[in-house]
């Protein structure tokens, strides 16, 4: 169809293109870079996505964020409101209150934006709570990955304060309850609490006419600009170390193997923004958060009964509900109640958290290198413990919402209390056995639990007998749990041909929907140091690879 | 609709054309009285400087007090004792009509054992039988010589604040100081020690509201007219009821339960969601 006036028009853009693509190219000698960062491959398992979901949260809230300042004023000084929201008519308020309400009910977008960044805040720590899981869980920081590991859970630390900051910047009565409970648990730090609330808020609460100012400079500048940093070089670190991949047909610890960035990996991945986006924006038009004209303006003598943080700090608050009455007091001192379950606990999990990599090598003496993951139930000993830990964080955010609990099934305040006082310690207990039960069971099935019945496969072996058997999994199970060792070459033959089934299909699988040119799954080298990834397109080597 | 505003000269050559033909007098009559309506259904009905009676007057009738008396009888005296002075339940002999009302309206009465917690059900009386067991009540108590509080008259709050005019705003300050502790700033309810449930508000009347604010059903306190001028109270219930019927700013109020609710669905729709989208996008490669 084309004609010859087209086709040169064609040929003097593309000349064009090459133009500035070689000035560029010239100056900063990008071209060698850019093109093997093109190339660079990232394995295809979709809760490796989940980490990019919180990326792009943190994105739309920088966006909502810098909208939301444009008409925010973190000013204390009072003022009478006569806008449009009549229940307010008239009523007293800091400026800070009176400008949320002014953007959520006069500013275009305004209370859309407001919404939508609550709700990304939200979705954020979810979804960084969940990529901590998959962490954990697979042992994704096991060297050399440990220092991504303790960036990660500083972001997340940050994240829950950036959170905790944002929710209290309305003032509005949840905002001054929150921060009326902070005060008192930064008080109850032994010896300096006192001294470090009084500094904080610049005087006994509510603070002085700074402390809005200070909070607003935290909440938009300093936060912001330390988990931007840090999320760079926990992408930098992960770019530069490569993704970790499950263990599979070609998969070893020397090779990567999956989608390359340009096209797929980047099509995958903004698509993946336009839904976050869809649905954080979705549900700030859709569904009400944060009602702040409701709470109406902080004042000391006024409380409401719903009076919770955001669910990610809810643990916290359902701590100090279960933490019994117990108070101590030695050299004249006394350390007050909300010490242990407000500043002591979160710091001990936190601890522990960060210490766990370490913590991890010395539970199961493995001090190398990795970068094949375990599925849960190759570690059942971790994935236990992770299990307890979530079932007693669940415990404390249920007992964060104890009342509403109460007044839904009609169920004795403290009853409830009672109750996950006892669970805190029996849920995880059994939890964490169950879990364990369940791995070894799983080790020994063999099977995915969801892609295939929970069973085993039926060798028989060359004396005759027959056995359950895990299929391809034996290689790597720690300690060889569960099924007989040391095979007759009957049954190994067996066993090699399950495995070589599940691989063809696998292959298949990544033939099917393989990257554009090229049928086989693109793979590449990893290099302890190296930052020139080779490519390599071998192809599938077949038959495994893999190290324990 | 976008029209240039058209001259007043214009507008007026027909009205007096219609006035000539003996049509604009009852015409001028019926527009000002929709007018008026309109201004008055617009502002509400009480207006400052307008009297406002602040008790519902109970009937006296010795039919109504008859026929709530063989209610009574059939319906509460197994526990309230025949003429109210009381059996396995409190006497009811100065309670007056607004705890009658309040308690039988709200179908927290009849209550099958008299141990049970009163929580709001479907009424077991129609409006009528009530105001008969109500005049019954009132009728027993003013014998008694100890009259309780009459039944609060609720007026819509006005769009100005006149002498006797509760606004929404003096309702909202009241309500977050008095009553929020307990049932939640926006009205929905909690919890209190002894397995006491704290009800949503959003069901209730705003007489009913009134009636409950002067009465104190157990736990709550009753705040008496030391407390309360009559105007605060329907103030308080004007509010309530504001809230409970406006429609929710931003969207879905999601049980109207603050963060825990919101935490849910961040969790379970927000990141339930892209959990279901990551997996139906992340494994292709």
């Amino acid at each position: 169809m084309s004609t010859a006036a087209e086709r040169s028009a064609s040929r003097k853009r593309a000349e064009r293109q090459e133009q500035v693509l070689d000035f560029v190219d010239d100056r900063l000698g990008s071209s060698r870079w850019i093109r093997s960062a093109l190339d660079k491959i990232f394995p295809d398992h979709w809760s490796f996505m989940v980490g990019e979901v919180a990326m792009y949260c943190f994105v739309l809230l920088l966006v909502t964020g810098v909208y939301l300042a444009l008409f925010y004023s973190p000013s204390s000084a009072v003022v009478t409101y006569h806008g449009s929201y009549a229940p307010l008519d008239g009523q007293k308020m800091t400026q800070a209150y009176e400008s949320v309400i002014n953007l959520s009910f006069n500013v275009r977008f305004g209370l859309l934006m407001r919404q939508a960044h609550h709700w990304a805040a939200n979705i954020f720590l979810a979804a960084i709570a969940f990529h901590m899981c998959r962490v954990f869980f697979t042992g994704a920081f096991r060297r050399p990955r440990e220092v991504n590991w303790i960036i990660g859970i500083t972001l997340l630390l940050i994240s829950m304060l950036e959170g905790f900051s944002g929710y209290s910047l309305p003032d509005d009565l949840l905002s001054g309850s929150g921060l009326r409970v902070v005060f008192s648990i930064v008080q109850s730090i032994p010896l300096i609490g006192p001294w470090l609330a009084f500094t904080v808020w610049g005087g006994p609460f509510p603070g002085s006419s700074a402390f809005l100012e200070r909070l607003f400079v935290i909440h938009e500048f300093i936060f912001p600009l330390l988990l931007a940093g840090l999320l760079g070089a926990h992408l930098a670190i992960l770019w530069h170390q490569k993704h970790t991949d499950f263990p599979g047909p070609g998969k070893t610890e020397k090779n990567i193997v999956g989608s390359r960035l340009w096209p797929q990996y980047a099509i995958k991945s903004q698509a993946l923004l336009m839904f976050v986006a869809m649905v954080v924006f979705g549900l700030g038009g859709l569904v009400q958060i944060n009602p702040i004209w409701i709470y109406g303006p902080f004042e000391a003598a006024r409380s409401s009964a719903g009076t919770q943080p955001d669910w990610y700090v809810g643990w916290l608050d359902g701590a100090m509900r279960l933490w019994p009455h117990w108070e101590f007091r030695s050299f004249g001192h006394e350390i007050a109640n909300p010490f242990f379950p407000g500043i002591l606990l979160p710091g001990l999990v936190f601890t522990a958290i960060y210490a766990w990599p370490w913590i991890d090598k010395r539970l199961f003496s493995d001090y190398g290198g990795h970068n094949l993951l375990d599925r849960p139930r190759d570690k059942p000993l971790r994935t236990a413990l992770g299990v307890a830990a979530l079932i007693f964080f669940v415990d404390c955010t249920l007992a964060s919402a104890t009342d509403l609990i109460g007044n839904g099934l009609q169920v004795s305040f403290e009853l409830l209390i009672e109750i996950l006082q006892y669970g805190s310690f029996i849920g995880p207990a059994v939890g964490g056995i169950v879990t364990y039960r369940a791995c070894l069971l799983l080790q020994r099935g063999g099977a995915h639990p969801i892609q295939r019945p929970v069973g085993g496969i039926i060798v028989r072996d060359a004396h005759g007998a027959y056995h359950t058997l895990g299929a391809a999994h034996e290689e790597h199970a720690p300690g060889g749990h569960g099924a007989d060792n040391g095979h007759s070459n009957a049954e190994e033959a067996v066993l090699e041909r399950v495995g070589a089934d599940r691989e063809e299909a696998e292959a298949d699988r990544a033939v099917r929907t393989g990257p554009g040119h090229g049928a086989e799954p693109v793979q590449e080298e990893r290099q302890s140091g190296g930052a020139e990834p080779a490519v390599d397109e071998q192809g599938d080597q077949g038959g495994h690879h893999r190290q324990g | 609709m976008s029209q240039a505003p058209v001259p007043v000269a214009r507008w007026r050559r027909p009205f007096e054309a219609i006035r000539r033909r003996a049509l604009g007098g009852p015409l001028a009559l019926i527009g000002v009285a929709v007018a008026l309506f309109a201004v008055l259904s617009w502002a509400g009905p009480a207006q400052a400087g307008t009297p406002v009676r602040w008790t519902v007057p109970v009937s006296t009738k010795p039919a109504d007090i008859k026929a709530g008396n063989v209610l009574f009888d059939l319906h509460c005296s197994s526990c309230h004792g025949m003429g109210a002075v009381g059996a396995s339940a409190p006497a009811l002999l100065s309670v007056g009509p607004a705890a009658v009302d309040f308690f039988v309206s709200t179908g927290r009465m009849p209550l099958n054992s008299p141990k049970a917690q009163p929580v709001r059900h479907r009424p077991y009386f129609s409006p009528k039988q009530i105001a008969q067991i109500v005049a019954y009540v009132n009728a027993v108590d003013v014998a008694h010589g100890t009259p309780g509080p009459g039944i609060p008259a609720v007026v819509a709050a006005c769009k100005k604040q006149g002498p006797e005019c509760p606004t929404l705003s003096e309702g909202d300050q009241l309500f977050l100081l008095n009553c929020a502790q307990c049932h939640d700033a926006s009205g929905s309810g909690g919890m209190l020690s002894n397995g006491y449930v704290i009800p949503s508000l959003r069901a209730a009347t705003a007489t009913q509201i009134a009636e409950a604010v002067r009465v104190g059903p157990r736990p709550m306190p009753n705040f008496g007219p030391g407390q309360f001028t009559d105007q605060q109270v329907a103030a308080i219930a004007d509010y309530v009821h504001w809230l409970s019927t406006a429609p929710d700013r931003g969207g879905l109020g999601i049980a109207h339960f603050g963060p825990v609710p919101e935490g849910f669905v961040a969790i379970i729709f927000g990141l339930g969601i892209l959990l279901v989208v990551s997996r139906l996008i992340g494994n292709r490669g």
